[in-house]
């Protein structure tokens, strides 16, 4: 049995940054619409389970209201069981870490996370090699896609069936090993690492971009947007190269380069920038130590004070799915066909042709059991069989 | 508060703010004395940080003669009108429209005034705070809706009267930004509200702070919180408590010494003792005051 | 020279002028310019019947449309009034008045005396009142009984184009929050008014017509009835006092017993519902302070128990007519002692 998990955050974007740029989010109702098409996906790629974070705040109950809607087209279609982990939640980064254990522990074949940087972060400090679909929920992220959810379910059901994968589909991102004052690790970060002389955590949020000292990325490209975007005009550095970027920045004015970027949705300033250099995989480097705080993701994590020592250090990353190279895969790989050698009219009731209603037999693999209705749980969902669809003789 | 009530020397109804202190603080401090703010009837720390009188505030919650509202209104309708206090309210929902009034009057009168309104997460169920949030947004207010969200209305969970979602989703159907603070972390209520204020301030309309936060006490004093768990209160103390985060991280960075802090609260202590005392002692109204006020002039 | 004017002419003029006096004034309520956001004129109403046309174009940014929100509009009066405006709200139907009457009675009316003396509302709200149109139960209610009935409000319901104009720049001018009554069937009656500026003072009654026989007590719409009424039964030798209120609260006791006692009897007639109004009031004051000059019992004549009705057939029998007021006159002066209306 294939299970997939999903980790729907419904904290990601309340914060701060609301007030002060333009960035705009999906609301929680929209990720529960976003996790239904997922299924919709993952369903018709033979993916058997969903096994979910429990998501408050409407993203749950917007689900459920998705899932208990489909009339139609949409009820004939397969749809994996939902398997809502029993967990009590703390209502914050806690919720993601844990369930993506329950999740590891589960042996889920693949994990779909939809949030922003800081939603990816933590799963990816947890998933070990379990490979990540991720799907952004707002303009303003750098890590994760804007992309449609259906899709993505649907490539990360072919990985999770083991049709597809490899390094050319699945790809090692790169991640910053985080410590302070000597200790290994403290925290981590996929897309950015920064100090900034705000003083306190605070709102978490980094807007002002004339805090930050210096900087380091995992990968800039110019048409990002954040401190990616300074170092994507500087000095481009791809998702699949190996290295990242160091920065360091001051006030325009003194610096003797300066750069205009869309620092944020809305936003485009000048940074000025006194220093780029690569930064190789292993390599550890140390940040000035100055009070102020550690910002991980666009996030401010840790608050240091003038003693502090940081070191930072690049190195392999989660997993990633990336999926225009699976769908691509699947296509030259004829696994989106529909199995033309099973006509009506050979006597057998079964789903045929473009259009029919039902699964696709080509994205299903051949030895999967044909849908059964599964008993659902207390947080289960009951998935209706359609009564014109009779399970197929083996062949 | 808590303590002095318990000897049934405070008359009527009382709603203690503590637990969520940070709000109030992060909040006003942004705040000049020429912005209104308009409280619930848990106003107590709004009353405080906007600069309200202490011992005014201690002769009004006594009822009596030298109060700020000269024992006539008492500890839900705390005011200072001068302070742009425009007053804790005995009606839930009472507050908002008031804010979208302050802010139409700066807006008028073409100064950078701003409004907030306090609403708790049972308050923002009114109409009145939907209708304050609209009104605001199609007239682009330079008001501020601040919704503490302790997590119950009276006796009852915002999970079931909000649906678990969370308050600052409401502003998105406004076209207002809404957002989530946690109302534990002055720091981060201070950011989030100096934005805000800065932005209402700036001509750029209205918002919604959302500060997640919990209160110690009952909703009022002598509610025995039988509809929390066992331990709930308790832990919270323990764990989340705005103060001793606030005082735990400026120690650790050195911004304060433990002895500074010491000082401050004995101060404090020596302050709300004085005007204890001094409000136990205080006369009573007048009967003629019975009277007064209705009226400028009838 | 006084020229002649419409009572909804008569309310624009005052508002007219008190804006064009004072810059704190506001006017707000849904339409009250209209047309805000569509494609075709602004000022498309000026008010759902006309009161207001004109001012938004004269007064820019002084004249607001708002959503259908009272109580956000209406506690919005309230906080403006106490942060530096004058504001002018207008509260459409008084039949509405349940969907903000909290930021009324509970926050506008009391906000002085809670805070001690220490703060100030002086908002005005304006609002129609009033049967005849055959706007059914919702639209026709009278109800400034209620707000008469709350410490802290005013209440001004004038009968006549002139009371109209000076009410209301006395309401303004008012540091209290008043509550100013419009009566939408007297919008169109005219009178001599005044083109200058002028105050008419709250809690002094008119008298509108002298006489010896029977004081007919009446507020609002029910002036000119009782005027009516009294040219009627002047034919028949009864010689009646006609006193208009003006104001219900403050409420001008000391005329009404000054006509008691130069009458010895009393009908009080008011349009609206007769529990708890403004006619038992009346009522009550006088037979606690007048009893040894009544020679009958007072008599009150008011709309019935009932909501007031659509057909225009019931809504005639529901309004009191002059005819209802004559009987009533007739009860103090010749009919049965007691007698039921």
């Amino acid at each position: 049995m294939i299970s997939v998990g999903v980790v729907a955050n419904p904290a990601s974007g309340r914060d701060v940054r609301r007030l002060v740029t333009g960035a705009s989010v999906f609301d929680n109702a929209e990720k529960g619409a976003m996790v239904h098409r997922l299924m919709a996906g993952l369903g018709a790629a033979g993916v058997d389970r969903v096994v979910m974070m429990p998501a408050g705040s409407g993203v749950s109950q917007s689900l459920h209201r998705h899932l208990s809607g489909r009339t139609g087209h949409l009820a004939a279609q397969r749809l994996p069981e939902l398997d809502v982990l029993d967990m009590a939640l703390c209502e914050d980064a806690r919720d993601s870490a844990a369930a993506v254990r329950a999740m590891a522990e589960r042996q889920v074949a693949a994990i779909v996370v939809l949030g922003g940087d800081g939603t990816h972060r933590v799963v990816a400090a947890h998933c070990g090699d379990i490979p990540l679909c991720a799907l952004s929920t707002g303009t303003n992220n750098a890590f994760p896609e804007l992309r449609e959810a259906t899709v993505a379910g649907m490539a990360t059901g072919l990985v999770a069936t083991g049709r597809l994968g490899g390094d050319g589909l699945v790809r090692r991102a790169k991640r910053f090993r985080v410590g302070v004052n000597g200790d290994a690790v403290v925290d981590s970060a996929l897309v950015d690492v920064a100090v900034t002389a705000d003083r306190w955590v605070g709102s978490r949020a980094l807007w002002r971009v004339e805090a930050i000292s210096e900087a380091l990325v995992a990968f800039a490209s110019p048409s990002a947007v954040g401190l990616s975007a300074v170092a994507g005009a500087v000095d481009p550095v791809p998702r699949a190269a190996p290295f990242g970027l160091y920065l360091a920045l001051a006030p325009p004015q003194r610096a003797p380069r300066v750069v205009a970027v869309a620092l944020a949705p809305g936003l485009v300033t000048e940074v000025g920038v006194l220093e780029a250099r690569r930064v190789d995989p292993g390599q550890v480097v140390a940040l000035a130590a100055r009070a102020g705080c550690l910002a991980l993701d666009g996030e401010r994590e840790v608050e240091l004070g003038p003693a502090d020592r940081v070191t930072v250090r690049l190195v392999p990353g989660p997993l990633v799915i990336d999926v225009d190279a699976v769908m691509a895969g699947a296509s030259r790989l004829q696994l989106l066909d529909q199995a033309t050698t099973r006509r009506a009219d050979d006597g057998n009731h079964r789903p045929t042709g473009p259009g029919h209603q039902g699964a696709a037999p080509g994205l299903v693999p051949h030895d999967a059991d044909h849908p059964r209705v599964r008993g659902a749980g207390a947080q289960g969902v009951r998935h209706r069989r359609d009564p014109r669809v009779r399970p197929p003789v083996c062949g | 508060m808590h303590k002095e009530f318990a000897t049934g020397e405070i008359p009527g109804f009382v709603h203690l703010y503590a637990g969520e202190e940070a709000i109030a603080t992060g909040v006003c401090a942004h705040l000049r004395p020429d912005d209104y703010i308009a409280s619930t009837h848990r106003g107590h720390g709004h009353a405080i940080a906007k600069g309200c009188d202490v011992h005014g505030m201690m002769a009004e919650i006594y009822g009596k003669r030298d109060g700020l509202c000269r024992g006539k209104g008492g500890s839900m309708h705390i005011a200072d009108v001068d302070k742009g206090m425009l007053g804790a309210n005995g009606i839930v929902g009472g507050g908002p429209p008031m804010n979208c009034g302050v802010g139409l009057s700066a807006k008028v009168r073409g100064t950078d005034q701003v409004g907030v309104s306090f609403t708790g997460d049972g308050g923002s169920n009114q109409g009145t705070f939907l209708e304050s949030l609209n009104l605001a947004s199609v007239w682009h207010l330079p008001c501020i809706f601040v919704v503490e969200n302790n997590g119950y209305a009276e006796s009852t969970s915002d999970r079931f009267h909000a649906s678990g979602v969370d308050i600052a989703k409401r502003a998105d159907g406004f076209g207002m930004p809404g957002v989530v603070v946690d109302g534990h972390d002055l720091f981060a209520v201070y950011e989030a509200a100096g934005a805000a204020i800065d932005r209402a301030r700036a001509g750029g309309g209205p918002s919604l702070l959302e500060c997640k936060v919990n209160r110690y006490y009952g909703h009022f004093e002598g509610d025995q919180q039988t509809y929390r768990a066992p331990g709930e209160v308790d832990e919270l103390r323990r764990t989340r408590d705005c103060l001793d985060a606030f005082a735990g991280r400026v120690t650790a960075a050195g911004e304060v010494t433990a002895e500074d802090l010491r000082r401050v609260d004995d101060e404090v202590m020596a302050l709300i003792d004085d005007a204890v005392a001094q409000a136990k002692a205080a006369p009573e109204p007048d009967p003629a005051d019975l009277l007064t006020d209705v009226y400028v002039r009838y | 020279m006084a020229r002649v004017i419409t009572f909804q002419k008569a309310v624009n003029e005052a508002l007219d002028q008190e804006m064009a006096r004072d810059p704190s004034v506001v006017l707000f309520g849904e339409d009250v310019a209209g047309g805000q956001g569509a494609g075709g004129e602004l000022d498309a109403w000026g008010g759902v019947l006309g009161v207001t046309k004109g001012l938004y174009h004269k007064y820019p940014g002084r004249v607001l449309d708002t959503p259908i929100s009272e109580s956000a509009f209406i506690g919005a009066a309230v906080g403006a009034a106490c942060s530096g405006l004058r504001p002018v709200a207008e509260l459409m139907f008084v039949d509405f008045m349940g969907v903000c009457f909290d930021q009324i009675f509970n926050q506008g009316a009391k906000l002085r005396y809670m805070f001690g003396g220490k703060a100030r509302v002086p908002m005005v709200i304006r609002t129609m009142w009033g049967a005849g149109i055959r706007a059914a139960s919702q639209h026709s209610q009278s109800l400034y009984s209620i707000f008469t009935h709350v410490p802290g409000l005013k209440v001004a319901v004038p009968s006549t184009p002139y009371d109209a104009k000076g009410l209301l720049i006395s309401a303004i001018r008012d540091d209290d929050p008043v509550i100013f009554f419009e009566n939408k069937v007297l919008y169109t009656v005219e009178g001599e008014v005044p083109e200058e500026s002028y105050t008419i003072p709250f809690g002094e009654a008119s008298v509108v017509r002298e006489g010896d026989d029977v004081s007919v007590v009446a507020i609002g719409r029910m002036v000119g009835m009782a005027q009516q009424a009294a040219e009627q039964l002047a034919a028949d030798g009864i010689d009646c006092e006609v006193v208009d209120l003006r104001t219900t609260s403050p409420l001008d006791e000391d005329s009404i017993y000054e006509t008691v006692e130069k009458t010895g009897r009393l009908v009080v007639v008011d349009e609206d519902n007769p529990r708890c109004g403004m006619a038992a009031d009346v009522a009550a004051l006088v037979a606690q302070n007048c009893f040894d000059d009544l020679q009958a019992p007072v008599q009150m004549v008011t709309a019935p128990h009932t909501p007031p009705p659509f057909s225009g057939l019931l809504e005639d029998l529901y309004v009191p007519s002059a005819e209802k007021i004559g009987e009533a006159v007739r009860r103090t002066t010749g009919g049965r002692v007691g007698a039921r209306a």
